[in-house]
């Protein structure tokens, strides 16, 4: 009996540890966080320094494989990859962070307002992201270039228009949600108003799946960025960008095929390591697990 | 005058099978410091009574008749000036003291909530203002609970918490809706107990939804018994324990076992189930399930007749069951 007793409590100990230690133990996060902190480093030492100029051109040394001089080999102008792809981390970077701050920001304001508000402003609001999600992002992004040019700007913004709307079912289904909890009813026999009690009580409740939701969509921004700049609709020369050495590299795809590896290569990890961290997430912040209710 | 007098309240919802009637007619008054107890079954409209007193009916629900708190209708205020009465004038305290907290905010912030909102109260002033009430509601070691989580602490503490909240503003109506529904039977005793005392303490008045007929008992000078919406019989507990008049309380209160008495066979039930509230029999909603109905109960539905000193009852054969 007292042995039992023992048992139970120590499970329950191990049951809710803090957030750092079932971090650490969360093997496919911490690779992700590994991928995610390569990347970001690589960008951070890229303003200051990388083994070569990435937009110093070298004819005499086109085409090089990786040596001990150019680790990752010289495209067909003689620049160095390495360099490159450090400093096009730079662009992937910028594009998801300001596309997916302007979603997520927007998105959820948007969402918000639509849980709180529901009838029929919820409705226009929700009808109008279904037709913002009918164009796919490649198509906004492009029709916008038909507009205004080709630029890394344009690309932001398609990026940005289509995360607002994402965000913004996204947190128009968890607020809903939320709004159908006991606490929001005591809330609102305390005399709060809608907007004090979406400010204090739903935001701070589904603060996690903005966060999930946003490390996804880091992903797919930096894909969607490649995408554009491989269509060069996105980041114009002479601006490092993993999409556009790509592109620049297929017509060398059977005389030096690792060309085209090394931005592949890097589109491939980063997208995996910010999938493994919103996957990580999603299990690290799960309240059953967090906390005991 | 009373302080808090409902007169004639109806309450229609939305629901997918159009308009339904979940409060037909009900009319009570509480005194400054005085307790009614409303009892009845799940489903009988007690708590949609309780939601429309504070003006938080769901979407789309209609209402009509009229809430008198202290001369003023609340049924004709605006939004805006319902939320100066929320939580100020009348407090509510829920069913569930697990989920009616926020998780992710601290308690001392939670209960400074309506402290700030409606008594203007900030910082060191609104922080010694919820260790005071804290301290009243007979939380152990306040000034270390005040920085926990709900996750932190019991279901009786949580409760506590809550009352804490309710309290804050001085409410003139302090509405429970099966406050101890959810608690162990000890921690029960102690919450009512706290209920009580503080009743008696500030004069505010209290209304305690329940089902628990012990509980109400217990607590509450005044009772009504609400079936199908509208209210049954109605009188102070003590006569109306003594004496039940309606066919229903009487059936209600025979399917309670007690201790200590002999019992043979199965508990005594109410046959049939409480009706939905869409398709309510025409004349006294409890006919289809009463004993002594008779052809005259499926007319007209029977009036509130008096059965004795301030207590009433509302059925045909009142006569019969004294």
């Amino acid at each position: 009996m007292q042995a039992t007793a023992t048992a139970t409590t120590t499970e329950n100990k191990a049951a809710a540890p803090g957030f750092g230690y079932r971090a650490l133990r969360h093997r496919s996060f911490m690779i992700g966080l590994v991928l995610t902190g390569t990347m970001i480093f690589a960008a951070l030492l890229s303003l200051l320094w990388t083994p070569h100029s990435p937009t110093e051109i070298v004819i005499l040394e086109r085409l090089r494989p990786p040596s001990l001089k150019h680790w990752f080999g010289t495209d067909r102008f003689g620049r160095d990859i390495l360099s490159m792809i450090m400093a096009g981390a730079q662009t992937s970077i910028v594009v998801g962070l300001i596309a997916v701050s302007l979603g997520a920001v927007v998105g959820a304001a948007i969402g918000l307002w639509a849980a709180a508000r529901r009838g029929w402003t919820e409705d226009v609001i929700m009808r109008l992201s279904d037709l913002n999600m009918a164009f796919p992002v490649i198509l906004i992004a492009i029709l916008l270039t038909a507009g205004w040019g080709p630029g890394i700007t344009n690309a932001i913004l398609a990026l940005g228009i289509f995360n607002i709307s994402l965000f913004a079912r996204q947190v128009r289904a968890a607020g809903i949600a939320m709004w159908e909890r006991e606490f929001v009813l005591a809330a609102k026999a305390a005399g709060k108003g809608n907007l004090a009690i979406t400010v204090e009580h739903i935001l701070p409740n589904i603060v996690s799946v903005i966060v999930v939701q946003a490390t996804i969509s880091f992903a797919v921004a930096i894909l969607a960025e490649a995408a554009l700049s491989y269509l060069g609709v996105g980041s114009q020369p002479p601006d490092p960008s993993w999409g556009r050495m790509l592109s620049e590299s297929q017509k060398h795809i059977f005389s030096s095929p690792i060309i085209a590896v090394w931005p592949g290569l890097a589109i491939v990890l980063s997208v995996l390591g910010l999938n493994l961290i919103g996957d990580g997430l999603r299990d690290l912040i799960d309240p059953r697990l967090a906390r005991q209710r | 005058m009373a302080l808090l007098s409902v007169d004639d309240l109806h309450v229609e919802l939305q629901t997918n099978r159009g308009m339904v009637p979940a409060v037909r007619g009900v009319s009570f008054a509480v005194e400054a410091g005085g307790t009614l107890g409303v009892v009845g079954e799940s489903g009988c409209g007690k708590s949609i009574t309780a939601l429309a007193l504070m003006g938080l009916l769901p979407e789309g629900a209609r209402v009509r008749g009229r809430i008198d708190l202290g001369g003023t209708d609340l049924l004709g205020l605006s939004e805006d000036e319902m939320c100066h009465v929320r939580g100020n004038r009348i407090a509510m305290i829920f069913q569930e003291p697990m989920t009616s907290l926020n998780p992710v905010h601290r308690i001392g912030r939670q209960i400074a909530e309506p402290l700030r909102l409606h008594r203007g109260l900030r910082g060191a002033n609104a922080r010694d203002e919820v260790l005071r009430l804290l301290d009243r509601v007979g939380l152990p070691d306040p000034a270390k609970r005040i920085d926990a989580y709900p996750h932190q602490m019991s279901g009786g503490q949580r409760q506590r918490v809550m009352i804490a909240m309710a309290l804050s503003c001085e409410p003139d109506i302090l509405l429970a809706d099966e406050p101890t529904t959810a608690l162990d039977v000890t921690i029960q005793g102690q919450i009512l107990d706290l209920i009580n005392e503080l009743v008696d303490d500030s004069g505010m008045g209290l209304i305690l939804i329940s089902h628990d007929l012990g509980v109400i008992g217990e607590t509450t000078d005044n009772v009504a018994v609400m079936y199908g919406g509208s209210m049954v019989e109605q009188g102070p507990t003590d006569s109306l324990f003594e004496h039940l008049a309606h066919p229903y309380s009487q059936g209600l209160f025979a399917a309670v076992p007690r201790v200590g008495e002999r019992h043979d066979g199965p508990l005594h039930t109410i046959p049939g189930t409480v009706p939905e509230l869409a398709d309510l029999p025409p004349g006294c909603a409890f006919a289809d399930r009463c004993a002594k109905a008779s052809d005259v109960c499926w007319g007209p539905a029977p009036g509130m007749a008096e059965v004795g000193a301030a207590h009433h009852a509302a059925c045909h054969h009142l006569g019969g069951a004294v």
